[in-house]
């Protein structure tokens, strides 16, 4: 009896407790602060960042959080910090507490530890990444490396979503499963067939539960040249059901449009963004399970429209090369696609809008009464091939 | 058996050499082929084990496992032109062979649930791709579902299809003929593909399929055949003939993943044929809108308040991508378009990194410490003990010189098709971006 009580307890808990994982990409683009100097700060912004994480550490201690910088130049770590050395030296009292000063000290031992680490950690290698940026680095470049900074942020997740399921060892396993289950030669077999149950998210409740929060502050028109790496990173959010949930403090980004609405997340345009800590706490603090009660603050009309990629004018109507499927706002010169060098046909789109032809409606209505009942019967077979 | 011929070459008179040269010609092929033929039988997994330092072989196992998972990887990634928009019908046998439990927990089911599978991945690799699902039973083909752009459709067919039994013998001819006019109509800037599923080893026929062969090269329909108990001459000549003399079109499931393997395989899309006609497509991007009322949408009669309206005619469909109903446009999303490009831009194959070179201690993207460098005595003894795995743990990217470890190397590859490096390094990510919009 004891046994059957303790498991139940256990199981009741296990499954309840779900952590998640929390990763922030916060665009550290000079250019883009300087320009919000009056209204936010990028250091009050980072300490309304900072709070926010703590409140989702609090919501569960199991949770988990990891912070990308997408900076000019690079995509770097903010927290956590993998390199070995540098752990060593932030535990190692040398620069980051005379940074501080002696005034920090003293409240810091009494700071949740997970808080402490995360804040020291954060503001340390953001320092490190202000001060490494030269103002050769930022001349004529304004945009930001979105793409590098989703894709580690997703490494990390896979990361963690591997070692949480080694850990726990839950029956939805997929990972297991494909790696462990046939430990031998045999497993190279299933593999690329198991490939993409792989990462199709089974059971949802019972995995770690990742989300991408994107504060962004560039506008898109820059990143042009990142299209296809951020619209795959999108798209395997969009297959591994991570939500990327985008706070807008400036500028505007279709991009970030479009990836919220793919893969479900919040997208807001923070009109007042010296509020961004209640923004955030308000819409952006809830985790997957509890947003399937509410009402999310997300966007109706997305825009969905393309750019082309001859003058990068915005169309509604565009031309679609078949064979690499770049768009063209008019015929391209010479009917040669200018990305792959295909001679295209170009067929005569909408010269001729199609008509009913009159004479034979004519014809059919003067068999119309005595034939009512052919048309039905070979009315009946169209439906099925059409 | 050798070295006691040897002793006796020793031994032997001039005049009986012509007869020993014979006698060892004999003997040397006979052996030859009985250890060629063990080969075959039987991989001897248990003698690639080795005990390590630490007389455990958890380190071999290890090894196995990333070879494994690199095994899938290391495919051809030279850009190639693709075929992305398909028109593909999927066949399955429904005949009284699929009731065989070869495969558990039957053919049938096992098939259904593989078939459902590959509709969802295929829909989620070729976005703007059209799919048709057929049936084989009772030596007729039936319609499963029509040809559309719509997964769910098609999941649903299969799903009713669970509730029946498989029954009758199948006619490949009356298959392949229904197919070929299915795809007769599509446009000629797409593919035409057929994939038959197949678990008998005979097709009761009407006529002389062989005719239906010539038919099928002629109008530019490829087929695959799933085979799922033993090679069938039939398949493997209708394989070769439509995809001009390719044999790797047909293959025959070994167990349960195989099978799954050899039907997500056909999810990449081909590489085009020489002949196909490429055309600029006309196309319309239409963004969504919701309105204060319910109207109705031109696609269902259905009324709702949110769909997308034709660019050009103004028309509203629910679901995208789809024809409009009124004025034959294709109306797509640009994500549809993109979701398809990491076919003709692949990632590069990372590459092993020997423990000369592996200078890193951390995976570059998920910052996984790596095993350190061992003395530099030991490093032969770890070298190539399983294929296409790196003996220390690492794998670089060529164009960032980035390590990386094998999980963020798959995660790299399959998922995201982006290298984390790459892309997060100012230099490398502009001329990845020249390379690819040039």
């Amino acid at each position: 009896m004891n046994s059957v009580d303790a498991s139940e307890h256990y199981e009741l808990g296990a499954t309840d407790l779900a952590p998640s994982l929390l990763t922030v990409v916060l665009d550290t683009n000079p250019h883009a602060w300087a320009a919000l100097e009056g209204s936010l700060p990028l250091s009050k912004a980072v300490a309304n960042i900072l709070v926010f994480i703590n409140a989702h550490l609090a919501c569960n201690y199991a949770n988990e959080v990891a912070v990308v910088a997408s900076h000019t130049t690079k995509a770097t770590w903010l927290y956590p910090i993998h390199n070995d050395d540098t752990s060593q030296e932030s535990a190692d009292p040398d620069g980051d507490v005379s940074m501080n000063g002696d005034d920090a000290a003293a409240p810091q031992t009494n700071k949740y530890r997970p808080f402490r680490l995360v804040e020291e950690q954060v503001t340390k290698k953001l320092k490190e990444l202000m001060d490494s940026t030269s103002s050769n680095d930022l001349r004529g470049n304004t945009s930001t490396m979105l793409a590098g900074a989703l894709t580690l942020a997703l490494s990390n997740i896979n990361r963690r979503t591997i070692a949480w399921a080694e850990e726990h060892g839950g029956a939805d396993l997929e990972d297991a499963a494909g790696d462990g289950g046939s430990g031998g030669a045999g497993a190279g077999a299933g593999a690329a067939g198991t490939g993409p149950g792989r990462y199709s998210a089974s059971n949802d409740d019972e995995r770690l539960q990742s989300r991408i929060l994107i504060v962004s502050v560039s506008g898109s028109s820059d990143s042009a040249h990142q299209y296809i790496p951020v619209m795959n990173s999108i798209f395997a959010c969009q297959r591994l059901h991570i939500p990327i949930d985008v706070c807008k403090l400036s500028g505007d980004a279709v991009f970030l449009q479009q990836a919220c609405d793919a893969t479900k997340g919040v997208y807001m345009a923070l009109s007042e963004p010296r509020g961004l800590l209640q923004y955030l706490m308000m819409a952006f603090l809830p985790d997957q399970r509890s947003r399937r009660h509410l009402v999310l603050p997300t966007r109706v009309d997305v825009d969905f429209r393309a750019a082309c990629f001859c003058h990068r004018r915005v169309v509604d109507i565009g031309y679609v090369c078949s064979i690499c499927l770049s768009i063209f706002c008019e015929p391209p010169p010479g009917n040669d696609c200018l990305t792959c060098g295909t001679p295209l046909d170009v067929g005569d789109f909408g010269s001729k809008p199609a008509l009913i032809p009159r004479k034979k409606k004519k014809k059919k209505r003067v068999n119309g009464t005595s034939t009512v009942g052919t048309p039905m019967s070979t009315g009946t077979p169209t439906p099925g091939p059409g | 058996m050798a070295d006691s011929d040897e002793e006796y070459v020793g031994s032997v008179t001039d005049d009986e050499d012509d007869l020993q040269v014979t006698r060892t010609d004999q003997i040397q092929p006979r052996k030859r082929k009985q250890r060629g033929g063990g080969e075959w039988e039987l991989a001897r997994t248990w003698e690639t084990l080795v005990e390590g330092a630490d007389g455990t072989i958890s380190s071999t196992v290890e090894g196995l496992l990333e070879a494994s998972k690199r095994k899938r990887l290391l495919k051809d990634t030279t850009p190639l032109q693709r075929g992305i928009i398909r028109h593909v019908i999927l066949i399955i046998d429904l005949s009284q062979s699929m009731a065989e439990k070869d495969l558990r927990p039957t053919r049938y089911l096992l098939t259904l649930r593989f078939a459902q599978e590959f509709v969802r991945e295929f829909f989620e690799q070729n976005p703007i791709s059209q799919l048709g699902v057929m049936g084989l039973r009772d030596g007729l083909a039936i319609r499963v579902s029509d040809i559309s752009g719509n997964p769910t459709e098609h999941l649903t067919a299969i799903q009713e299809l669970k509730t029946q039994d498989p029954k009758g013998l199948p006619s490949l001819q009356n298959g392949l003929e229904m197919a070929r006019g299915s795809l007769f109509h599509t446009p000629s800037h797409g593919t035409r593909e057929v994939l038959i599923i197949f678990g008998s080893l005979l097709s009761s026929d009407p006529g002389d399929i062989h005719q239906t062969i010539n038919t099928l090269v002629t109008d530019k329909v490829r087929v695959r055949i799933v085979g799922l108990a033993a090679q069938v001459a039939i398949c493997q000549e209708l394989c070769s003939r439509t995809n001009r003399g390719d044999e790797t079109a047909y293959g025959v499931a070994l167990n349960e993943q195989h099978f799954g393997e050899l039907l997500m395989d056909v999810t990449t899309p081909l590489a085009t044929q020489k002949q196909s006609a490429s055309s600029l497509l006309m196309m319309g991007f239409p963004s969504r809108t919701v309105e204060p009322t319910p109207s109705l949408c031109a696609c269902h009669s259905k009324p709702s308040r949110g769909g997308y309206l034709c660019s050009r005619c103004g028309s509203k469909v629910c679901n995208l991508p789809a024809e409009c109903p009124s004025c034959g446009l294709t109306l797509i999303l640009s994500t549809h378009l993109a979701r398809s490009y990491h076919h003709l831009f692949p990632l590069m194959n990372w590459v092993e990194v020997p423990w000369r070179r592996a200078s890193s201690s951390a995976c570059f993207a998920c910052g996984l410490p790596f095993p350190a460098v061992p003395p530099e005595d030991q490093w032969s003894v770890t070298e190539n003990h399983a294929k296409g795995m790196s003996v220390s743990s690492r794998y670089q990217c060529m164009a960032c010189k980035n390590h990386f470890c094998i999980d963020c190397d798959l995660f790299a590859h399959e998922v995201v098709h982006n290298c984390p490096g790459c892309q997060s390094n100012s230099v490398q990510a502009v001329a990845d971006g020249m390379d690819t919009t040039a």
